[in-house]
């Protein structure tokens, strides 16, 4: 398959601010490429240049062969963008919203009523289309989010970090439903800063930070990275920065931060930096509660490559 | 077109959907309506004492004067009236069509001699329309004079008939009755009103329609320029633009969608008042629209302009009523605009509700449809410097 989406040196400055850095990538017809990172990362900024929201500074791309300089109605025609707020209408119904939205994208009679029915089935809220979207919870309203993104049927399906605070329910029925798309033959750039995500999801993964992109590839390629490393994750109430430095310090130990509930150490001899991490933590005052030792995942991937947690 | 028309709808549907708006666009007018038009309904009909009136007299004889002395020593009607006799007809005819005059009683030239020779005499009353209930107290106060005029002609010929019943002489008839031979008329004096040429003067509660109109009509703007900071924190515009949308379908949408709220609320505000208070809105049905949806699009270049000037809805909801309620206490909503200082003329020059209000008042007062080109002229030219300006300086993200 060729490739759908090519990004060229794209960058962004605002004033001195330099959100996107010359970022280039391509994404091949059919595929799921996740772009990680954490926040401020420039994944959004990214995203609204291809999609045409905002003009480029540096660089370009195109989506089924029509450049975002150049041609950006045709761009558009071939794009659906799923927001990461939820850009809806909340005085109109799950129906009317969709219908609206619909129309922008050029839908019209029975084409646009199939598509609507479509794409309640797709959000799993048929039976509830006739009402307004501020009553609905906040996974309904992801749901109809997405779903007025697809109904149009796009060729690339840009998502924005979709499932921002949602439930997991809800988190797995939006996740399943991306995956049902791709099988559909629509091709996914999907943004997020949650590992397991992408993890899921995609094919293949840049990972940003700064603006730039500091690692791409299949999930193996990227694991690879810190290749015959362990992660080390101990639950550990309060990490004092003092205490941070001194794990950094210690023999045998690659990478260190905070992370979500405690510590996430990368280390190539997890065998004989184990006792001495909670020995030097305990003597510390660090309560230790847990303590787990996994193969390499994209977050310490990341870490390798920052020297930080993904969701600092 | 299609998509245009398709935005424009969903922000009318939006705006209808909002109580808020509701209120404010059509609940708060029409209750000032209400409540300015009740409170201050006599003060612009002034029926209360020193009603200005003339009597004109034009008679060649003496009787006119007499008749005319008659009326004017009574003192009851010396407390009511500030009664004036006159020779000029004209005169007292222009000023009756200007309002200066409530009503007059007019004798004509030859009314004495209508009188000695026993034929019927029409009075004329002139009125002013304006001022129907002290018009009508003139006009009373003349038929109660004609009909003791026409009973003093009923004993004259009466007398004389028993006169010449019993042979006196006619020549000594005559010393007794005036020396007239002829039937009774009991109607020998009539009044006929006559409505003068004139405009028609507005009552108060059709003043506060028009003004209240042409005020909250700019209202709408605010609600408009809502939708448009609404769209832009919820990130619904931005989802928009990276639809096959143009910016100009966008805008276009949103502009058409302000003016068919505002065309719709004044629609509502102009038959509600008609059924809901009797408000007469003049003779030029189709040229008060006009007007109306002109003021409209002055509304939809406001809303433009707050949108682009106002970052946030609160800001907007700060901006957009003190221009409105200044446009509209210049421009004559609460007060008369010919109450305003001069110093004021340059900010009527500029308010929407000015050159609307003025318009709806002289329809009212029956002037030609004609009259209101220059205002809608202006009301368009002021909806297009503002929309100008609005979207030159709207910001999209």
């Amino acid at each position: 398959m060729g490739d759908i989406v090519t990004v060229d040196g794209l960058a962004k400055r605002f004033g001195d601010l330099v959100a996107v850095d010359h970022v280039s990538f391509s994404i091949a017809e059919g595929e799921i490429f996740g772009l990680l990172g954490p926040n401020g990362a420039g994944k959004t900024t990214t995203i609204s240049m291809i999609s045409c929201l905002i003009d480029p500074t540096e660089g370009d791309a195109s989506v089924a062969g029509s450049s975002i300089r150049s041609e950006p109605l045709a761009v558009k025609r071939a794009l659906g963008v799923v927001p990461q707020e939820i850009a809806l209408y909340p005085t109109l119904s799950a129906a009317e919203n969709l219908a609206f939205w619909g129309r922008m994208y050029g839908l019209s009679g029975a084409e646009l009523k199939h598509a609507v029915d479509d794409a309640l089935e797709l959000a799993g809220l048929a039976d509830r289309a006739k009402e307004r979207v501020e009553e609905y919870s906040g996974g309904m309203k992801r749901r109809i989010n997405i779903a007025a993104g697809v109904l149009h049927k796009p060729q690339v399906l840009l998502m924005d970090e979709p499932t921002v605070g949602i439930d997991p329910q809800s988190r797995n029925h939006i996740l399943e439903t991306v995956k049902e798309l791709n099988e559909a033959g629509v091709t996914v750039l999907y943004t997020s800063h949650y590992m397991e995500e992408v993890e899921f999801l995609c094919d293949r993964i840049a990972i940003m930070d700064h603006g730039r992109i500091i690692a791409m590839g299949t999930l193996n390629e990227l694991r690879d990275v810190v290749g015959g490393m362990d992660v080390i994750t101990v639950s550990v109430e309060n990490v004092s920065d003092d205490v941070l430095e001194q794990v950094r310090a210690s023999e045998g130990i690659t990478k260190a931060d905070r992370s979500d509930g405690g510590l996430t150490v990368l280390t190539a001899s997890s065998g004989s930096v184990l006792g001495k991490l909670v020995a030097t933590l305990e003597s510390e005052g660090a309560h230790v509660t847990s303590v787990t030792v996994a193969e390499p995942d994209l977050e310490s991937v990341f870490l390798h490559l920052t020297g930080k947690s993904l969701r600092d | 077109m299609a998509k245009l028309l398709h935005i424009a709808a969903k922000d009318f549907k939006i705006v209808a959907r909002d109580k808020a708006a509701f209120l404010i666009l059509l609940g708060m007018p029409l209750a000032l309506i209400f409540i300015l038009g009740s409170a201050l309904g006599g003060v612009g009909e002034s029926e209360s004492v020193d009603i200005a009136v003339a009597i004109v007299d034009v008679d060649e004889g003496s009787s006119g004067a007499d008749f005319a002395e008659r009326i004017t020593e009574v003192e009851d009607l010396q407390a009511l009236f500030n009664m004036e006799v006159r020779s000029d007809a004209e005169a007292v005819r222009a000023e009756v069509e200007r309002g200066d005059l409530t009503a007059a009683l007019v004798l004509p030239s030859d009314f004495s001699e209508r009188l000695d020779a026993g034929e019927p005499v029409t009075l004329e009353v002139l009125q002013d329309p304006g001022s129907e209930i002290a018009a009508g107290i003139w006009s009373g106060v003349a038929r109660a004079a004609a009909a003791n005029l026409s009973a003093g002609q009923v004993i004259r010929v009466t007398v004389a008939d028993a006169l010449a019943g019993a042979g006196v002489p006619a020549g000594a008839q005559d010393e007794q009755t005036g020396g007239h031979d002829h039937e009774i008329e009991l109607d020998a004096v009539v009044v006929e009103e006559a409505e003068v040429d004139t405009d028609t003067r507005v009552g108060m509660i059709d003043f506060y329609a028009a003004g209240q109109t042409a005020m909250f009509l700019l209202f709408g703007s605010m609600f408009g320029a809502f939708t448009f900071v609404k769209e832009r924190r919820e990130q619904t515009l931005a989802r928009a633009l990276t639809t096959p949308t143009s910016k100009f379908q966008i805008v276009g949408g949103k502009s058409l969608g302000i003016l068919g709220v505002a065309a719709g609320q004044f629609l509502v505000l102009y038959i509600g008042t008609m059924l809901i208070f009797r408000v007469d809105w003049g003779n030029a049905p189709a040229a008060t629209v006009v007007v109306g949806i002109a003021e409209a699009w002055a509304a939809t270049g406001l809303g433009m302009a707050l949108a682009a000037l106002g970052k946030t809805e609160r800001s907007i909801g700060g901006i957009g009523p003190a221009v409105i309620m200044l446009f509209g206490a210049v421009g004559g909503s609460m007060i008369p605009a010919e109450f305003m200082p001069a110093w004021m003329a340059p900010i009527q020059s500029v308010s929407p509700s000015y050159w609307a209000l003025e318009s709806f008042l002289g329809l009212m007062r029956g002037e030609a449809a004609s009259t209101v080109i220059g205002p809608v002229a202006i009301l368009l030219g002021i909806g297009a410097a503002l929309y100008a300006f609005g979207v030159w300086r709207l910001r999209y993200e």
